[in-house]
């Protein structure tokens, strides 16, 4: 049995823990991180290559090594899902994202009080657990700030300090300081989006992305090659935290990263705290501890709750740090409603430019716009990509669907997609989804996974009233603009069964107090003052905002907790 | 020894020694990616069964009468026309092969069943193999696949391997060939794919024309160069 003590244990060195490890590092503490993927670098990206990347998933869990099962209610039998959206390395999702970087909207943090002060409590759902978050975006805008500057984000304030800025997001939240890159060049995804949605009085913009559109910290611009989601970055334009944090880390000279570490469970013992972690080790051996002060669980929300699950103890029988019940509950994803415009009149190369949700309106997201009379709450971003999200033949093939009266398949396929696939553009509303108590991960009994751990098992189901109202609304939104375009051929598709969408949320979830919550605004653990669990799992609501920056910044602000008040005085933070 | 067989026979040794192929490669036997004795069973292939001609592109897993109806299923799906081409032209059965001889493995008995439903279902309703029928009937047994009207398959479901053989035939079609499909391209150049390119210029993104700059240039070439 191989036994290390450092100050702190980081499990799962992502969007979150990456950041964690670097900024502890510099406070001088000692950081171990498990990673249970490799630890890849940009040269290992040379080759574009998009059965590999996009459709055999290389940067991906293997579902049939790492599965996670869905079921859509307690009386369905869950299976396997067939392709799973988060990391498997160093860098977590970021190496592999669209790297669509977002800051919430002041209202995203307050939904509940939100919505009561503007339509009245009888517009939640009744079977909805929308509550507010226990942090504000005044107290987190000093974060956001801060990571844009640090990994890099390139965009255009559309609000500084409170002054609107036409050709950025004028609905955003006040900013202190603009982007520290300007916005990326737009392509013809972006120009034709812009035409449309400005002449239907909307305000589009190019999208925020943590892609550097010049040379910053080191690192070149972006090349526009186009194959960003699914892929690594070829040159290392794309900010993720393999290219960024975890190089921070590695300078503090006080972070070790152990590759290939399938950590599988937190230990505690009988005073309250927890001890450390043990790991199954990248050569086989299953005994592998590490003694810590800290123990950080940060990788994926499944993960997350999962780790927590099996490390019950006879004080917490039914999961680590779950005095609250609520571990594992009011799982979120957004839901991809898609719209595509083909056009006969002119070539759009959708295979150009960094790939995912390049140009958005944030005209019909979060309460920007009067819900009186729609019969739903909050909303989504709507942008313009390529089919697939990255913009090659095969992404674009797999997922557009025709339009009605093209077949699938045989000649009159072959002709539709030989004549459009370069013609086409698609249209994303990832809309909000409320949270449900009864939308749930936990341990499915049936399902193991190639450690012999019982698989993450996801019970949901989105089809609510008040999703199926928004995501109507919002497909007619997206037919709307791509008539406006002048395209040829303009469709949505189907909606699907029901299954979680991208961008899966919650689980361990944050609040104001410690019976309708895990952890406190902090990552702390309300039970267990030693354990932060950090990400995306944290989140009460889901925003139609892709999560990752608004995760960066929680991490930046844990990360200063840590190091300015923790350190001096372990114990509660809140 | 056809062109594309020196193609497939490259692609097979690079296959064995080359870090890119990744989790086909360890899969692919020895004999088949070292001895040319190997590939005269692609190039020459037996007496068939069904008197049918045999496919081009096969030998790494599938049998010979396997390998037919997966030619004539994939060109339904995907089919060539002068100027147009299709899953024969680009080798999309040559895909399929290696894949399930390395990083489909999982899914041979998945394939091995649903050809001989497939096959079954053909017997029972028009007295011959899927491959030497029409292609009018091809396409009714097709569409009855896609919609689930078969009768007779159990696993995999009609729908199921109907969307699987779609999928791959796109694969086939689009993916880089170093994978033993787009054979020269040429499902890249059927839709206007340039092929990876490091970099574009904004006037390349201005642009509403098709992109003209492009050179093709596959994963091996790339390789090489850097």
């Amino acid at each position: 049995m191989a036994t290390e003590k450092t100050d702190v244990v980081i499990v799962g060195v992502g969007a979150a823990g990456g950041i964690l490890a670097a900024e502890l590092g510099k406070a001088g503490m000692k950081v171990i991180g498990l990673e249970r993927g490799p630890r890849r670098r940009t040269e290992d990206f040379a080759a574009q290559d998009e059965l590999r990347y996009f459709q055999r998933q290389d940067l991906r869990p293997d579902p049939k090594r790492q599965p996670v099962t869905w079921r859509p209610n307690t009386g369905a039998r869950a299976t396997a899902i067939p392709t799973q959206s988060y990391g498997n390395q160093a860098g977590g999702g970021t190496v592999h994202y669209g790297a669509v970087s977002w800051r919430f909207h002041e209202d995203d943090f307050r939904v509940r009080s939100q919505t009561i002060e503007r339509y009245g409590a009888s517009a939640i759902p009744e079977d909805s657990s929308v509550i507010d978050w226990p942090v504000s975006y005044a107290e987190l805008e000093p974060y956001y700030e801060r990571a844009e500057y640090e990994i890099g984000v390139s965009g255009k304030a559309g609000n500084l300090q409170g002054k609107r800025i036409d050709g950025g997001n004028v609905f955003e939240a006040p900013r202190k300081r603009d982007y520290p890159l300007p916005a990326l060049h737009v392509d013809q995804v972006g120009a034709n989006f812009e035409a449309a949605t400005r002449k239907l009085g909307y305000h589009p913009f190019s999208t925020p992305r943590a892609i550097i559109s010049q040379p910053y910290n080191g690192r070149p611009a972006c090349s526009y090659c186009g194959f960003c989601q699914g892929f690594g970055c070829h040159v290392g334009a794309k900010s993720s935290i393999l290219v960024t944090k975890l190089v921070d880390a590695d300078k503090t000279g006080n972070f070790k990263l152990i590759t290939g570490a399938m950590c599988y469970r937190v230990n505690s013992d009988n005073s309250g705290r927890v001890t450390g972690v043990s790991y199954y080790g990248p050569d086989g051996s299953a005994d592998n501890a590490i003694e810590a002060e800290i123990v950080i669980v940060a990788p994926f929300i499944y993960d997350a709750v999962r780790l927590l699950l099996l490390s019950k103890t006879d004080r917490f029988t039914t999961g680590l740090a779950n005095s609250s019940g609520h571990l594992g509950r009011h799982l979120m994803s957004h839901l991809g409603t898609r719209g595509f415009a083909a056009f006969d009149d002119r070539h759009i190369n959708v295979y150009m430019g960094p790939s995912a949700q390049k140009h958005t309106i944030d005209d019909f997201n979060a309460d920007n716009f009067d819900h009186k009379s729609l019969g739903f709450i909050r909303g989504a971003q709507i942008s313009a990509g390529p089919a697939g999200l990255e913009g090659g033949p095969i992404a674009s093939a797999m997922n557009m669907p025709p339009p009605p009266g093209v077949p699938r398949w045989g000649a009159g396929y072959r002709d539709f997609f030989a004549k459009y696939y370069t013609r086409h553009l698609a249209m994303t509303g990832q809309t909000e989804n409320l949270p449900y108590a009864d939308q749930t991960i936990d341990l499915d009994p049936n399902i193991r996974d190639a450690w012999g751990l019982p698989a993450p098992r996801m019970t949901y189901d989105w089809r609510r009233p008040n999703e199926v109202k928004r995501v109507e609304f919002v497909n007619n939104k997206l037919l709307e603009i791509g008539r406006a375009m002048g395209a040829t051929h303009v469709w949505t598709a189907p909606t699907g069964p029901g299954a979680p969408g991208s961008h899966h949320q919650g689980g361990v979830r944050m609040g104001g107090n410690p019976r309708e919550s895990v952890v406190n605004k902090y990552a702390q653990s309300w039970d267990i003052p030693n354990l932060f669990v950090i990400g995306s799992a944290n989140f009460p609501t889901s925003a139609g905002f892709n999560p990752t920056l608004t995760i960066q910044a929680l991490a930046y602000m844990t990360a200063d907790a840590i190091v300015n008040r923790y350190r001096k005085s372990p114990g509660p933070l809140v | 020894m056809s062109k594309h067989d020196e193609a497939r026979r490259a692609f097979l040794v690079g296959a064995a020694v080359g870090a890119g192929a990744a989790a086909g490669a360890a899969l692919i036997p020895d004999a088949l990616a070292q001895t040319p004795q190997a590939q005269p069973a692609a190039a020459t292939p037996p007496a068939h069964a069904h008197g049918t001609t045999a496919s081009q592109g096969y030998g790494a897993w599938f049998n010979v009468d396997e390998s037919a109806t997966i030619q004539a299923f994939t060109e339904r799906l995907m089919p060539g026309a002068p100027g147009k081409p299709g899953a024969t032209d680009a080798g999309v059965l040559n895909y399929i092969d290696l894949a399930l001889a390395g990083a489909y493995a999982d899914q041979r008995d998945f394939y091995r069943r649903g050809i001989a439903q497939l096959e079954a279902y053909c017997q029972a309703t028009y007295k011959e193999p899927f491959a030497k029928l029409s292609a009018a009937r091809q396409d009714e047994v097709i569409t009855a696949l896609e919609q689930g009207k078969t009768t007779g398959f159990t696993w995999p479901s009609a729908q199921a391997f109907f969307n699987t053989l779609r999928t791959h035939t796109i694969e086939g079609m689009f993916a880089d060939p170093v994978y033993g499909g787009n054979k020269d391209f040429a499902g890249w150049l059927l839709v206007g794919f340039p092929g990876a390119h490091p970099a574009f210029t904004p006037a390349d993104m201005a642009s509403k024309e098709a992109f003209a700059g492009g050179v093709l240039i596959g994963l091996q070439t790339q390789a090489k160069r850097s």
